[in-house]
């Protein structure tokens, strides 16, 4: 086939243009903005990144973030892993029920999640009151206002996210594969060690990225289920720019999560396609 | 007042997700916008504050209601303006945000006196005219060139009665006495009146607070850490009470009598050592509706104004007057009645419009 | 030659495999000689894959008994049976090179990694791929991975090789190239091939026997020449080969077209001769194939070899048909 005439393509391109001029503005813009108030305020300069080697507390908050980013994400995953895997192997009405219950947890504000989880697991919570009453415990055992609760808060509102990339994975290994590896006498487990799980590994890895990054954003659920004691650079970021105006300290952690994960994704390209994490099935 | 802000926050939060599935339809108006298609109202921002009108910025909620008919409907009868509401709610930071991008719709914001002291000192607020305003209908000192206070709020805390049969705890320095008092505690997670809670308790005498010695008081919160929890909304404390997780908690102390009787008395409100947070309207540089906003404060200091916003919000008259003219059995309850008066302090918004920043992430840091 | 493979004889007893009310596998009884290349051959539906995936351990049984030399194994899992498998559309794991792939039976066996190595060299060898190890699957042609499926089922020396439908995805010409290999490797390790299709030519190019299937049941079993030569039923008769049907009496005959002579009218001379009228004829430069209209038989079609047969009868000619007495075979079974 002949290709297209230039001038046709600058054409189209032309056409395009103020779209992709308008994005670019919209999108670029803040962004560069942020940028810039990280070395422009109070005072111009590097000040407020070199506050991340100088201030403890910044460096605690990075630290707890980091922490309770990556725990929630592994377990996350796992579970969403766990139950991806039961809803592919479910018969087919199961599975549109399972899925709908999923998304049907999207709608669930997290306040509400948030509260309920107080209800049911706080000190006097449902939990507590039930082993209490039945003599297991003598003493309330605290799953709630600390790092504990934060986690459980995080990861239940985490797993529907990590679920459905790994599912759209899963359901696109072909089962003749696996078929063929029980024939060449690969036990079960085998099979899933060597040919399932690096076949669900885009999905794997893409639920994992999601779900971090998601993570690195939570606030409501620290501020509330951590009891205050457990402080996330989302929230920090908030009290920097809403209550103490430190704008640059606020600019300079928000442009150091964009970069972190910018990083991140760099680095996971470096082992992966990232069309084939984002894009669902390989040819 | 962060409380509601949070409460608020966080409702948005659900409703952005919500929102999130109609990108596609947003995103494609603001191409047509672009291309021409759309009006130029597409773009244009959030409000429309203009000349004749007043705007008044608050938290949502109740808050409406309670300033439409305690000040806006006789302030509407006296001008003929109406008053209408952005209910974002007025953070510092949002304040100063809208002066600086230039485009200002708000009239008078229901902030604090320290953010008048902040937000002054940088110029992003109009002074106040007390040619219209009366000095005299707040407390003393409580007027200043930036913002007048109009209503008092506070800290208090409450226990659980059935913890302490024998001798419940009255003061700060009960509170933080974890040996006498076991159980957990609450306090507010943004600083503000925990400091001064725990000085007093560190033996500090309540006229000798200010300026709060940071170290000192960090060192009494973190003595009893181990044992707290921190709330960073009202409606947190409340439920922190509500629930029984804390045995003694820290609450705004105008929520103590709706408290009391949600908990059918099991927790009691102790006023002794009560912080008195002065709630200030402050004026954005620059506001679309101009002078006519000094008539609307002046409103809201009037003694049916002040009764009203305590009968319908629970917040303590500045006005002397309307204090005066309480009910008895509303005296408890008032953080500044005669009563009251003696035993609470006086939350200083200069130390706190100096301070703010340091305090706030010294404090985070010391409980994080 | 003895074969470099494993060999074993499998014994089916009155498989059947039902879903619900439907019938799979209907009562099946065969015996796979050990060694041999036997098809299992009949249209879509006719049970022949069920009964492949029954044999290697995927599908349960629902009455009968497997025996692989004698000895039951109805009951054990696939991993376990030691077939070989090749599937339709061969099955290769995506995620691993030609090597990776052909080793991968030895390595979930842990056999040493010496002894892997080699052996894949010697798979790789038989199968003309020596050069692609490093390879991934989809950086090879079709009949390429097909023999990288092959070479996997075979490395760890299964007694007995299952084959789904192996060649179907290869474009004709591949697949009779392919086809000579198979048999050739066949040949050369001497393991029991048990393989699926629903292409005839296929079926009698390759197999030492064919089972023809049809509605879950066993048709008929033969080599391919007895099969073609002696088809039992009207649906033998005319899934293998292309048969003529002569309606006699109380009996149905099969009458093959190549078996039919034509001569000009009144000029026919064999034990059975009928007169008819050409209704077209088809060119295929083999042969000419006829369609004659024969008042007493019905439309009957005639495959004369065009370079002997002379010069093309014309259309509306009327011509005279004759066969031995031998070609017509009686079929055991009434058409309905």
């Amino acid at each position: 086939m002949r290709a297209i005439p230039r001038h046709a393509l600058n054409a189209g391109w032309i056409l395009v243009l103020p779209f992709v001029v308008l994005v670019g503005a919209l999108f670029l813009g803040p962004i560069f903005n942020i940028l810039w108030l990280s070395v422009s305020d109070p005072t111009p300069g590097l000040g407020n990144y070199t506050e991340l080697f100088t201030s403890d507390s910044l460096g605690r908050i990075l630290w707890t973030t980091l922490r309770v980013c990556v725990i929630c994400t592994a377990i996350s995953v796992v579970l969403g892993y766990s139950i991806a895997y039961a809803m592919v192997h479910a018969a087919e009405g199961t599975r549109n029920k399972m899925l709908g219950l999923l998304l049907v947890s999207f709608w669930i504000s997290v306040l509400v999640r948030t509260f309920s989880w107080l209800m049911l697991l706080g000190r006097n919570g449902v939990v507590n009151s039930t082993l209490e009453t039945i003599g297991i415990i003598s003493e309330p055992i605290s799953f709630m206002r600390n790092e504990l609760g934060v986690l459980i808060g995080m990861v239940h509102y985490m797993v529907p996210y990590a679920v459905l990339p790994i599912l759209a994975s899963m359901q696109s290994i072909d089962g003749r594969v696996l078929q063929a590896s029980r024939s060449l006498g690969a036990t079960g487990t085998q099979t899933f060690w060597r040919v399932y799980l690096p076949l669900s590994r885009a999905g794997l890895v893409a639920a994992a990225l999601l779900v971090f990054i998601i993570n690195l954003g939570f606030y409501v659920i620290p501020a509330v289920l951590g009891g205050g004691k457990v402080l996330m650079v989302a929230e920090y970021i908030s009290v920097q720019v809403l209550v103490t105006l430190q704008w640059g300290t606020a600019a300079m952690l928000a442009a150091l999560l964009l970069f972190g994960v910018l990083a991140l994704l760099f680095l996971m390209s470096r082992f992966m396609k990232l069309s084939t994490v984002f894009g669902g099935a390989r040819a | 007042m962060h409380d509601k802000q949070f409460m608020r926050e966080t409702l948005l939060e659900g409703a952005q997700a919500f929102q999130a599935g109609k990108l596609g339809r947003r995103g494609f108006l603001a191409l047509c916008g672009m291309a021409g298609f759309a009006s130029a109202s597409v773009l244009a921002g959030r409000a429309e504050a203009a000349a004749g009108e007043i705007v008044m910025w608050n938290w949502g909620g109740q808050s409406e209601e309670c300033h439409t008919s305690a000040i806006g409907n006789a302030f509407t009868a006296e001008t003929g303006m109406p008053l209408k509401f952005d209910t974002s709610g007025p953070l510092q930071g949002k304040i100063r945000e809208m002066v600086d991008s230039g485009n200002v719709t708000a009239d008078v914001c229901d902030g604090d006196l320290f953010d008048a002291v902040a937000l002054g000192k940088t110029g992003h607020l109009e002074p106040i005219d007390y040619s219209v305003v009366d000095k005299t209908k707040t407390i003393d000192g409580y007027a200043l060139e930036f913002g007048v206070s109009i209503i008092l709020y506070g800290y208090a805390f409450m226990y659980d009665t059935q913890a302490y049969p024998d001798g419940p705890p009255t003061s700060w320095v009960d509170f933080f006495d974890t040996e006498r008092f076991p159980g957990t505690r609450s306090l507010y997670k943004w600083a503000n009146g925990s400091l001064e809670a725990a000085l007093m308790a560190d033996g500090v005498e309540k006229d000798q607070l200010y300026p709060l010695d940071l170290d000192r008081a960090l060192a009494k919160i973190k003595s009893i850490k181990d044992n707290t929890i921190y709330w960073g909304s009202g409606a947190e404390a409340q439920q922190m009470i509500v629930n029984g997780e804390v045995s003694m908690g820290m609450v705004w102390q105008n929520r103590g009598r709706s408290i009391e009787t949600d908990t059918e008395g099991r927790y009691k409100l102790v006023n002794n050592g009560a912080i008195a947070m002065p709630g200030a309207y402050i004026v954005p540089k620059g506001n679309p509706g101009g002078p006519a906003v000094m008539k609307f404060i002046a409103t809201a200091q009037s003694v049916p104004a002040q009764l009203d916003l305590f009968a319908c919000l629970g917040m303590t008259p500045t006005n002397s007057e309307a204090i005066a003219a309480m009910a008895e059995s509303d005296q408890p309850y008032s953080i500044t009645s005669e009563q009251n008066f003696p035993n609470v302090v006086l939350n200083d918004p200069n130390w706190w419009g100096e301070n703010t920043d340091t305090a706030v992430n010294a404090f985070l840091e010391a409980i994080s | 030659m003895a074969g470099i493979g494993n060999s074993g004889s499998l014994h089916l007893k009155s498989l059947v495999k039902r879903y619900g009310g439907f019938t799979a596998v209907d009562n099946v009884n065969l015996e796979i000689e050990r060694g041999e290349f036997l098809t299992l051959l009949g249209p879509s539906g006719s049970g022949k894959t069920t009964l492949l995936l029954m044999m290697a351990g995927f599908q349960d049984i629902t009455s009968g008994d497997i025996l692989l030399d004698g000895q039951s194994i109805a009951a054990m899992p696939a991993e376990k049976r030691n077939f070989g498998m090749v599937f339709q559309g061969y099955a290769l794991f995506p995620h691993m090179t030609v090597r990776d792939n052909i080793a991968y039976p030895l390595s979930v066996r842990k056999r040493p990694k010496a002894e892997i190595g080699a052996k894949v060299d010697e798979m790789l060898d038989l199968v003309h791929l020596t050069d692609f190890g490093h390879r991934f699957p989809k950086e090879l042609s079709g009949g390429q991975q097909q023999r990288v499926a092959l070479a996997r089922a075979l490395c760890f020396a299964p007694p007995v090789l299952l084959l789904d439908e192996p060649l179907g995805a290869l474009d004709k010409k591949l697949r009779i190239e392919v086809q000579a290999q198979l048999k050739e490797i066949h040949n050369r390790v001497g393991t029991t091939f048990v393989f699926v299709t629903h292409d005839q030519e296929e079926a009698l190019s390759m197999s030492d026997r064919i089972v023809i299937m049809n509605h879950g049941r066993i048709e008929q079993v033969g080599t391919p020449s007895e099969l073609y030569q002696h088809p039992r039923t009207v649906f033998a008769a005319s899934f293998l080969g292309k048969s003529n049907f002569l309606h006699r009496k109380d009996a149905v005959y099969a009458l093959r077209p190549e078996k039919i002579d034509l001569a000009a009218a009144g000029t026919g001379q064999g034990a059975n001769t009928v007169s008819g009228v050409v209704q077209s004829v088809t060119y295929f430069g083999a042969m000419l194939k006829y369609q004659v209209q024969v008042p007493e038989l019905g439309e009957i079609e005639v495959d004369v070899d065009a370079w002997r047969g002379g010069t093309p009868v014309a259309e509306g000619t009327t011509v005279d048909l004759t066969w031995a007495n031998t070609a017509a075979v009686r079929l055991e079974i009434e058409p309905k």
